[in-house]
């Protein structure tokens, strides 16, 4: 990575994406960075008049005009400029690709920028769409020097999907002018050579209103550094608060104060689409898209998601809202890709869909490492998988671990999301000594007919009773509607089953409860 | 007794002859170490108050109840196989005698050499052929009554024994009997 010029310490660096427009598109659209890319603006009539300057008779004819808004660096080396007509763009490129304006992708490449700085310092400034401001006071002792910040800064931006240029300079002013003029993607200006080294820079870098620039055009005054030679109190006097503004930008003063930037607290991107879906195959591949750049700004951030809430905007003019809890925090796309999808699969959207939002509940994740005398239990990202595949295979309800409740009526239990206890200690154990008979249950329990001599069984249905043993007398909830009482037998029976009969104290029905086995 | 990891074992038994007390004794030795198990329960017949009086830790027990459906558990079964770091998975078939593809077996038993999970099945007939390394079946060998009077008022024990149908490892033909507290 080249670098301008590296001496001393500067307190602001200026984060710089140029041609926002198109570079949120590449964002999105990855493959369209190496061709020349426009961004068109909405579909705007042209003036409703005809050939004489009378209106038309019929207003549905008339045509409409696509303008370029932005336009990549591929796109510009072939003249293409913002302000052209679609046609006017594509006479002069062929092999121009266009892309319409979609705000929803510049609004998230602007927060995906933003919070991909925000790792780097925690005081930021939002200068704009594609430009951030940071505050490197006290970075070199963590960094290094001022080179290695900016550096780190062009590392985060990369990671968020956006190409960006950074200067770093003792004002946000000369810095937003070094990494806007400079060729390389990281300009540091020493501590007090701002002026000197702006001096050369044209004055189109500024941004200047139209009216302004033209006024100084015809005073000869082309770069920074012409300007900045004028006296102030003439420009004061002559241009006004603007003139003043643009002397002071000139000489690399910063006009306003530092707004920090905070994050927003929920975390969004979104994808507009220039079609309808209406299967989940397709959905599930813009869904990975939108998951991929939600990922990587968890990751950029060193945070991960614990809930996603997920927006669907349907062709109906309706939206189809999810709200998918994760099973643990993570940022990795490819289980949040399956969890989300097998929601959708059990809640499809009523209407096909016209656009994708997924918002992220962040939190910070902490790091784990399974101890060293601990046996292997399952990865966290495979166990959620596979739960999720089979909760949409067998229910959410018939998945989990069984939990005895705090009840004496029979087979009270609840099932739990299945969590192994990760603690080091031992498991609770039982009665190892001497292994323990287990019961087989009839769900639920089988209603039979049973034939008594004095108190006790001697044929279940059909089967006559060999030997029994009881009863066993349990009753609970006699408080409550929900009463129970019965008596229990365990019986051997003449087919060789042993088997667990109940008696409902309250109906007289006999009941198979179960098989021990 | 152990399901051997990576491999598959099968128990087989008439109803009420310890199929089901021999499955608990296995998951309660893998839970007891701190692993966790997966029981794929085809008929929805486990009892989770005979498993927790066994000692075993429910907390690491993943429960698959699959409504009777024995395509279903076939299914959850090969996700869970694939999953590693599972110390055991048992498949339950129940009382209904089933088939299973030979195909099928070959891939079970494939993946669970690749995942080293022990996989356990219990049923009433043998279903994998050649693929499980250890089939045994069980059998009730006596019932013990137990009570103050002549007529007994509760079940005590139940004593099986275990005879080896087929083993890839030198075994006995005939396992000790083993006596069960009801």
């Amino acid at each position: 990575m080249a670098v301008a010029l590296v001496a001393g310490v500067s307190r602001f660096a200026c984060v710089l994406v140029a041609h926002f427009a198109a570079a949120a598109v590449e964002r999105c659209e990855p493959a369209l960075r190496e061709q020349p890319l426009a961004v068109l603006s909405a579909r705007v009539d042209s003036p409703n008049v005809g050939r004489e300057g009378a209106p038309t008779a019929n207003k549905k004819i008339a045509p409409t005009i696509k303008k370029i808004v932005d336009a990549n660096a591929a796109a510009r080396e072939r003249h293409v400029r913002p302000g052209m007509t679609e046609t006017e763009a594509a006479a002069r490129c062929p092999t121009l690709v266009t892309r319409p304006l979609i705000d929803d992708h510049a609004a998230a490449a602007r927060h995906a920028l933003l919070e991909a700085v925000l790792a780097v310092s925690p005081r930021i400034e939002d200068g704009g769409a594609g430009i951030v401001y940071v505050d490197t006071a006290g970075l070199e002792r963590l960094i290094g020097e001022p080179a290695a910040i900016g550096r780190r800064l062009v590392h985060q931006a990369r990671t968020v999907g956006l190409v960006a240029r950074v200067g770093l300079a003792g004002s946000r002013t000369a810095a937003r002018v070094a990494a806007a003029s400079a060729s390389v993607p990281v300009t540091v200006i020493p501590p007090g050579r701002e002026r000197a080294t702006l001096a050369g820079v044209p004055l189109g870098v500024l941004d200047l209103d139209p009216e302004l620039t033209a006024t100084l055009a015809r005073w000869g005054v082309r770069t920074l550094g012409e300007l900045a030679a004028l006296p102030r109190e003439g420009v004061t006097m002559r241009l006004g608060p603007a003139g003043l503004r643009a002397h002071d930008q000139a000489l690399g003063r910063d006009h306003e104060p530092f707004r920090p930037w905070t994050p927003p607290p929920f975390w969004e991107e979104a994808q507009g689409l220039e079609w309808e879906i209406d299967s989940l195959e397709v959905l599930t591949v813009v869904l990975e898209t939108v998951l991929t750049r939600l990922g990587g700004r968890l990751g950029a951030a060193a945070l991960a998601a614990d809930v996603l809430d997920i927006r669907l905007g349907l062709a109906s003019g309706g939206h189809h809202a999810r709200v998918v809890s994760l099973a643990y925090p993570m940022s990795e796309v490819k289980p949040m890709l399956a969890l989300v999808a097998l929601d959708l699969e059990g809640h499809p959207p009523p209407a096909p869909v016209t656009r994708v939002a997924v918002s992220a509940h962040p939190i910070r994740a902490q790091m784990g490492q399974g101890g060293l005398w601990q046996p292997p239990v399952p990865a966290i990202r495979d166990l959620v998988s596979v739960l999720a595949r089979l909760a949409a295979l067998v229910g959410v309800d018939s998945l989990g671990s069984p939990a005895l409740l705090d009840s004496h009526r029979p087979d009270a239990f609840a099932m739990l999301a299945f969590s192994p206890p990760i603690e080091s200690d031992a498991p609770a154990r039982g009665d190892a000594t001497e292994p323990r008979l287990a019961l087989r249950r009839m769900r639920p329990a089988r209603r039979v007919d049973v034939a008594m001599a004095g108190e006790r069984p001697t044929r279940v249905d059909a089967q006559h009773v060999v030997a029994c043993a009881g009863p066993w007398r349990a009753s609970g909830e006699w408080w409550d509607t929900e009463a129970w009482a019965r008596d229990e037998w365990d019986v051997a029976l003449g087919d060789g089953a042993l088997c667990r009969l109940a008696r409902d104290c309250l109906t007289g029905h006999w009941y198979l409860d179960g098989l021990y086995d | 007794m152990t399901a051997a990891r990576g491999e598959i074992t099968e128990i087989v038994g008439r109803p009420s002859s310890g199929r089901t007390s021999l499955l608990v004794a296995c998951l309660f030795d893998v839970v007891r170490s701190g692993e966790t198990a997966a029981l794929v329960d085809t008929e929805e017949a486990f009892d989770p108050t005979s498993a927790a009086q066994a000692g075993v830790d429910l907390r690491r027990l993943l429960w698959v109840r699959c409504g009777a459906r024995r395509d279903v558990a076939l299914r959850a079964v090969d996700m869970l196989i694939r999953c590693p770091g599972f110390a055991l998975v048992a498949l339950d078939l129940g009382e209904r005698v089933v088939r299973l593809p030979a195909t099928l077996a070959f891939r079970l038993k494939f993946a669970v050499r690749r995942t080293d999970v022990a996989l356990l099945i219990v049923g009433r007939r043998r279903l994998t052929g050649s693929s499980a390394t250890l089939a045994i079946e069980t059998r009730r060998q006596a019932i013990e009554w137990a009570g103050p009077g002549p007529a007994p008022t509760r079940l005590a024990r139940v004593r099986t024994t275990t005879q080896v149908l087929r083993a890839r490892q030198p075994q006995p033909a005939q396992w000790p009997s083993r006596w069960w507290r009801a």
